[in-house]
């Protein structure tokens, strides 16, 4: 038995015809448009990228554009004989530490912004805002007292508190428009299931918090990994310095070691290059929905 | 029930983890007392002193030698050393005087001694110097700059070194154009128009214009004038007639002789400029000694001390000394002493310089076989302790030194390479300052 199989029909013929996509202006401007000036701005950029990296691997005295003969003579000085070992260990803990505070204070004080109302909201606020507008040398000397007055002077705490502190406001203000960007109902729902505040808070909302998470938390680590003033007027002991005090040592009154001064600040650079490559997608929608809600 | 338990495990939670957190903070923390009030005392002169190296980095590991010396000869006492980077450690004391946390020794140079000796920081060392093995036996020429720098009659600083105006020339470039070394300021100016060829981007010399600006150029106006007094009675000879001559002739070397970049020279840049480009002649001190020889060889440049007037008539400023200061908050004065009497011994105030590649201020140290080899420093120290060497002492002792000769009048002179400002303009708005901060100290002393 023969079956006969019914040609399959014209899909083509039989499904409406799909309207013709206009061509837009853009998809005429020819491709070398584009690329030569984002070429010629990233050659741009990256131009004082290659130098340093040049200072960095080619041996002292040597005037050459590329960076050969290679050496790592001036990452092995600054590593070992620098001390940028330890500088690394203690910037680590400090930009983590930082890191950790930052995320946990300003996730609570930003719900407590964005889910209650209070009499003083909007002052508070401004306050937050005001703050801002402070430069940190401003609060050196009362800072300084303070932690002199709790034993803290010359211990990491003191820069990871400091650090802290100052991160908070912008921290709350972030985080509380990614939270007012989580429909309220859908706690609600969850109180209606049985969990309390915190818990649906922990189920529901914070999963969604995860973008907005990782804008303020890269923000206070990169912050905290390069700031300077803080690290250098609380601490003294050598073994508790960080990263930026170590590459200010590198230039003294009268002379200054390129080469060594360039591989330090390719040390200081390389974690926070990760970190961004890392979390680059993750920080811009973070910070771009934190900023319109907020 | 089971809630009231679970709330009071929370509680305990809470409590013990705030307690580690505050444990962890203020674990090995100190209190900082020792701020500016602070009388300190004498001490047992055994125990721990802390010191500040206000040059820290490039002199760690110089100092740690020396430390590690003093602690053999004197094992009763710890030194503990902080390497502060040399551009912050005014900040550094600064917040330490009003904050606490002052050091027992520090490194403190007449740029800054006299900000640090009005805050009622230091001690008197003259007492203790006259009483120790080191008297006599310090170069009175730096002994006189540091009192002059501390504003008054007392003593507030230990001279360790100085260092000197040095004019490094490229050997290889001024053989090849058949020139003579730059001794005399007509050499100089000679030298700085033959050695420029813009087409090929030679430069006869390489101007300071950016950060630190000021002192070059007031050196190169006293050297040329001879003029050899800061001061006329109270007013300064800064914008004297002969001085905004002077100082016109060696900034039109500005763009004829240099490269345009000069106007931003901060000594990095410019250092960084001679040492990998083909500009025959950089005027800095002897700090950046090293970063030559690393970049051009020893064969390749000289280092001489600022030119001379036609007839060798040699004047010139004053140049930082470094030293060391004891502070008054210190609880253990007498080891702190020990440590500085050591430090600018014969054998480690040597060893010091001679890494340093400064001028010792131990006169013993000067005679030492390494500085006859160093030749520019050999040069330097003659220049500076020779008997027909004028030297013009800058007003270091005046608080508003630092704003007057840095952030007041450095963008002045940026406008008067750029030709947006005269010499004389420009010497006059420093001299109205000089003038005024003079009568205010006069008034406060």
């Amino acid at each position: 038995m023969i079956t006969e199989i019914a040609p399959a029909p014209d899909r083509v013929a039989s499904e409406p015809a799909r309207p013709r996509r206009k061509r837009r202006a853009w998809d005429e401007v020819p491709r070398w448009h584009i690329y030569l000036p984002l070429s010629l701005y990233l050659l741009f950029t990256l131009v004082p990228f290659y130098w340093i990296l040049l200072f960095a691997l080619r041996p002292a005295g040597s005037t050459s554009l590329v960076p050969w003969p290679m050496t790592f003579d001036h990452f092995d000085k600054v590593w070992n004989e620098r001390a940028f070992a330890t500088f690394f260990q203690n910037s680590v803990l400090v930009g983590i530490a930082t890191l950790v505070m930052t995320t946990l204070v300003a996730l609570a004080g930003g719900y407590a912004l964005a889910r209650f109302d209070f009499r003083v909201k909007k002052a508070f606020m401004l306050a937050l805002l005001c703050t801002q507008f402070v430069p940190g040398a401003l609060l050196l000397v009362p800072l300084f007292e303070i932690f002199a007055k709790l034993q803290m002077i010359n211990s990491l705490g003191s820069v990871i508190i400091a650090e802290t502190v100052f991160q908070l406001p912008l921290s709350m203000i972030l985080i509380s428009g990614f939270i007012r960007n989580v429909p309220a109902s859908l706690e609600e729902a969850a109180w209606v299931d049985g969990c309390n505040r915190f818990t649906a808070f922990r189920i529901v909302v914070l999963p969604l918090l995860r973008p907005g998470l990782i804008a303020v938390g890269s923000f206070a680590f990169v912050h905290a990994w390069n700031h300077f003033l803080f690290a250098l007027m609380f601490l003294s002991d050598q073994g508790k310095q960080t990263i930026p005090v170590g590459l200010n040592t590198l230039m003294s009154a009268d002379s200054v070691d390129l080469g060594a001064l360039a591989a330090g600040g390719i040390i200081a650079a390389v974690p926070v290059v990760i970190v961004f490559a890392f979390i680059q997608k993750w920080l811009i929608t973070g910070f771009s929905a934190g900023a319109v809600k907020g | 029930m089971k809630s009231s338990i679970r709330r009071s495990r929370r509680a305990a939670v809470a409590v013990a983890l705030g307690s580690v957190l505050a444990l962890t903070a203020t674990a090995c923390g100190d209190d900082g007392s020792g701020s500016a009030g602070d009388k300190g005392n004498e001490g047992s002169g055994k125990g721990e002193i802390t010191f500040w190296d206000n040059n820290g980095g490039v002199r760690t590991d110089i100092w740690k030698e020396i430390i590690v010396d003093f602690e053999k000869k004197n094992p009763d006492i710890k030194v503990n050393y902080v390497g502060i980077p040399a551009a912050s450690a005014q900040s550094k004391y600064d917040t330490a005087i009003q904050g606490g946390g002052l050091p027992d020794v520090g490194g403190v140079g007449t740029a800054m001694l006299a900000e640090v000796a009005v805050q009622g920081a230091l001690e008197p060392l003259d007492g203790r110097l006259a009483k120790s093995s080191l008297n006599g036996k310090l170069s009175q020429n730096l002994l006189d700059s540091s009192k002059a720098a501390g504003g008054g009659d007392k003593l507030y600083q230990i001279p360790t070194s100085s260092n000197n105006g040095t004019l490094w020339y490229r050997t290889d470039l001024f053989e090849k154009a058949g020139l003579d070394a730059p001794t005399t300021w007509d050499k100089f100016y000679a030298a700085a128009d033959k050695l420029t060829n813009k087409g090929k981007n030679e430069f006869g010399f390489t101007i300071r214009g950016g950060e630190g600006s000021i002192a070059p150029a007031l050196d190169a106006a006293y050297s040329q004038s001879g003029i050899t007094s800061f001061w006329n009675g109270d007013k300064t000879t800064v914008n004297d007639p002969k001085n905004v001559a002077a100082l016109e002739k060696y900034v039109a070397l500005y763009k004829k002789d240099t490269p345009s970049a000069d106007v931003n020279n901060d000594f990095t840049k410019m250092v960084a400029q001679w040492d990998s480009g083909t500009i025959g002649m950089l005027s800095h001190n002897l700090g950046s000694y090293q970063d030559h020889l690393k970049a051009l060889g020893a064969e390749k440049f000289r280092g001489l001390p600022n030119p001379t007037q036609a007839d060798g008539t040699r004047v010139q400023i004053s140049n930082p000394v470094d030293g060391m200061s004891l502070f008054k908050s210190s609880k253990n004065k007498a080891a702190a002493w020990k440590f500085i009497e050591f430090a600018v011994s014969h054998e480690e105030n040597s060893k010091f310089n001679e890494s340093a590649g400064q001028i010792p201020a131990n006169t013993e140290a000067a005679g030492d076989e390494w500085i006859q080899k160093a030749e520019p420093t050999k040069l330097a120290a003659q220049a500076l302790n020779g008997d027909g060497t004028k030297i013009v002492q800058l007003p270091y002792y005046l608080p508003d030194w630092n704003t007057i000769s840095k952030a007041d009048n450095e963008p002045n002179f940026q406008k008067v390479l750029l030709g947006k400002m005269s010499v004389k303009d420009f010497l006059d708005t420093v001299a109205d300052q000089l003038n005024k901060a003079q009568a205010d100290w006069k008034q406060n002393h």
